[in-house]
């Protein structure tokens, strides 16, 4: 009763920072920019939170997290349409929801997968802020007990899932991430004045700032990316009658949806795992649990419940470390972050203790957009799935110039565009290659933290078990080692198992043609010359002195 | 969001070799630089070293970037065929490389030149696997340099002629370079421009500055553009 008690008083507290015209507004430009956002394949969350970032300088703290929090909540309940009605994710999310949302609407039953998508969804969202309000006084207990060392660990755990997560990546990611580290430390070092990677060039003075390497890497690259690229002909299946029924269906597995959101809730909150590995995680234990598991990626509806609640579950939880402990685990979350600094907001164990009005506000914010975003797409799906057929290169034209409007309007400086040019480019030539971007952000984000957190930490610690020494430095520390361990065993596997495939295909016939083909080589080359100048000297010509 | 985590198969092979060799190039050069770059400060904690943290990136992306380069699947690249078949081209190939690196070796000392002699191996051993592919990939890279080129004349212009004239002439300009013609998509670019002027400048109010144009204008209409457009 009392949790109950302390939930409604928490949620009384923080009604009036949404009780406000301009957090409305925020709430509704933010569903449905999300949505129109997420619909639009090619444009997808990071691009529009990089455009917008500097616009939400100049407002409130609440209202700017809003409008991003909207755009970030609501783009992969948009992103599914496409993936549904295309076969083409809107958000690099959705690719889990064209396995079985495509076989669906091939077979006739678009409707029926648009509705589920939506309905989980809307499932996922709803349960990942409950839990999170639910366990917020927990997690205002446990937040004081990170330290520096704490935060430090924790960031460096954060890098290290980010690298990890990108399976056979990983050395370029963690080359990435470096790259962000060393482009943080770029200008004046804060505590001796002295100047690192500066060549003397008075612009570099103040460092790279992120939001410029920020636009360049995710909106100019893309606008990039469709500029080079293709238009793509798009067939729309019309689509008639309600969305209603997805929710009768959702009703029917509730074990999956339940576990789906708790695997979003858990992957969420840990740093530099976010969306993919909880929907890969549901959608297999989906797949494993299920009666029809050959249904699996040719329309089964378990397996759409599972993606869709899973990726929305993330979205609430991975405010957690950035709200908590200031650590973004993800892009998305790293571009937030700038909003709180630029406000003078440093998130972290203190905004929970002491500002926890704020926190809860946040989270409600994220309930009424799930809300929103649901009934806004409940009766406007048919118009909404227009905008999927935007041309590419069209679209291009429009980010290059949102993009302007990102950079320049950050500090007016012609240099800024140059470096987000750049970065474009750069960030341009990683897509082609398939290469992973978000690293670098990361590096950047975490890196800075990381240099701050273990010169602090240090100053108390006299030999390296110190270091470690309580608690909570302990099971992160801990942690580390196992994700490494984990890790290593997860390559060491994959090399016997990509030895094992090599001998199996190199049988003894396959091999007897090469046998063959490098004797005939030997005779006419090496045994060959020698035999032609052993006869040589037999058959030598006659000369005229013979 | 991580966008890239989805695993590719199919990785692109084109330019892996090409990408990964001028980023080593990059990060040995700036690693080179370090001790130029930073300082090491007397009588001040290791973690604490302006040097420290810089070390950190550049070290790890050399020694990170070496390996993926290591790991790349490669092929050695089709030399011409008197290449293959002149022996003293081998043996002159090898000693040049070889007769560089001892080169740089004795002009700037042992440890100043193992940043360069590695330089000089990574460019050895990527003009032996570089492909005719990673050549056309490069191209591509470069003919990325006209979009950037349009938006750095787009963020000059702004500054002098204005924000919404400017953004109304480029928007239909661009339609038009990429490839649209119809009148519908160029009035739908003019359109897109105007509405974009006006959320941000007129509406939001972000940042950008009054053109030096609209200094000509008379009296109230000058404000107002300054301010709105």
């Amino acid at each position: 009763m009392d949790l109950i008690y302390d939930f409604l008083t928490q949620v009384q507290a923080s009604s009036s920072y949404l009780a406000r015209w301009d957090v409305v507004l925020a709430l509704l430009v933010g569903s449905v920019g999300g949505v129109l956002i997420g619909a639009i394949p090619g444009v997808g969350p990071a691009v529009a939170i990089a455009i917008l970032l500097p616009a939400t300088f100049s407002m409130d703290p609440i209202v700017g997290l809003t409008v991003l929090l909207g755009i970030y909540g609501s783009s992969m309940y948009g992103g599914s349409i496409p993936a549904i009605l295309i076969n083409t994710p809107g958000t690099a999310v959705n690719a889990l929801t064209t396995y079985d949302g495509f076989p669906m609407t091939t077979r006739g039953e678009a409707r029926r997968a648009l509705s589920l998508a939506y309905s989980s969804s809307f499932f996922g969202g709803i349960f990942s802020v409950v839990c999170l309000i639910l366990f917020a006084p927990i997690l205002a207990k446990i937040a004081p007990m990170f330290g520096s060392r704490e935060i430090f660990l924790a960031a460096l755990l954060g890098i290290i899932l980010v690298v990890t997560a990108h399976r056979k990546h990983t050395l370029i990611a963690a080359a990435m991430a470096c790259f962000g580290i060393w482009l943080n430390t770029i200008g004046l070092h804060p505590a001796s004045y002295s100047k690192r990677y500066t060549f003397d060039q008075s612009w570099l003075s103040g460092g790279v700032n992120l939001i410029v390497v920020v636009l360049g890497l995710f909106a100019l690259s893309q606008a990039f990316t469709l500029l080079h690229g293709d238009d793509e002909k798009v067939r729309l299946t019309k689509l008639k009658g309600s969305f209603f029924q997805g929710f009768r269906e959702l009703a029917r597995h509730p074990r999956i949806a339940g576990i789906s959101a708790t695997f979003g809730v858990v992957m969420g909150m840990i740093p530099g795992v976010g969306e993919f590995t909880a929907q890969f995680m549901s959608y297999t234990y989906a797949q494993k649990s299920s009666k029809r598991p050959e249904d699996f990626g040719h329309g089964s509806s378990e397996g759409l419940i599972a993606a869709e609640t899973a990726n929305n579950a993330v979205p609430g939880a991975a405010m957690v470390p950035l709200l908590a402990l200031g650590i973004p685990g993800e892009a998305l979350t790293a571009m937030m972050l700038s909003v709180f600094y630029v406000h003078n907001v440093i998130p972290g164990p203190q905004l929970f203790q002491n500002d926890m009005d704020f926190v809860v506000a946040l989270y409600l914010a994220l309930l009424i957009l799930n809300v929103l975003v649901v009934a806004f797409l409940l009766v406007a799906t048919n118009q909404l799935i227009k905008v999927v057929k935007i041309p590419n290169r069209f679209l291009g034209v429009c980010i290059l110039i949102l993009s302007f409007v990102g950079v320049y309007s950050l500090r007016n400086s012609l240099t800024d565009c140059i470096v987000a040019a750049a970065f474009g480019i750069f960030g341009f030539i990683m897509k082609r290659m398939q290469l992973p971007v978000v690293p670098i952000v990361l590096g950047m984000v975490l890196g800075g933290i990381m240099e701050v957190k273990l010169r602090s930490a240090m100053a108390r610690v006299k030999t390296p078990l110190d270091f470690i020494d309580r608690p909570i430095a302990a099971i992160l520390f801990g942690m580390i080692v196992l994700v490494l361990l984990l890790h290593f065993r997860r390559v060491w596997l994959d090399y016997k198992e990509r030895k094992t495939d090599e001998w199996q295909t190199s049988h003894a016939s396959t091999s007897f043609p090469a046998i063959l083909s490098r004797r005939r080589n030997y005779i006419l080359t090496e045994r060959g010359k020698k035999l032609r100048a052993k006869r040589k000297t037999f058959s030598r010509r006659l000369t005229d002195n013979d | 969001m991580s966008d890239e985590i989805i695993e590719h198969p199919d990785r692109p092979q084109r330019g892996q070799v090409l990408f990964a060799a001028l980023f080593l190039i990059c990060a040995t050069l700036l690693l080179a630089a370090i001790g130029d770059q930073t300082k090491w400060l007397k009588g001040k904690d290791f973690f604490a070293q302006p040097r420290f943290w810089p070390g950190i990136g550049v070290g790890g992306m050399v020694l990170f970037t070496a390996l993926h380069f290591w790991h790349l699947p490669r092929k050695q690249r089709r030399l011409p065929r008197w290449m293959r078949e002149a022996d003293w081209f081998q043996w002159a190939e090898s000693l040049f490389w070889a007769f560089l690196a001892a080169g740089l070796a004795l002009w700037l000392g042992p440890i100043a030149a193992a940043p360069m002699v590695f330089l000089v191996a990574v460019i050895r051993v990527t003009w032996l696997y570089q492909h005719w592919t990673d050549r056309r990939e490069a191209k591509v890279w470069a003919s990325v340099f006209e979009w950037a080129g349009w938006f750095l004349a787009y963020v000059l212009l702004v500054p002098i002629i204005g924000y919404l004239p400017v953004t109304m002439v480029f928007a239909p300009i661009l339609t038009w370079r990429v490839g649209y013609r119809s009148r519908l998509m160029l009035w739908t670019s003019v359109v897109f421009a105007v509405v974009v002027v006006l959320i941000f400048k007129s509406f939001l109010q972000v940042k950008i500055p009054g053109a030096a144009l609209y200094e000509y204008l008379p009296g109230a209409l000058r404000s107002f553009f300054i301010l709105n457009f």
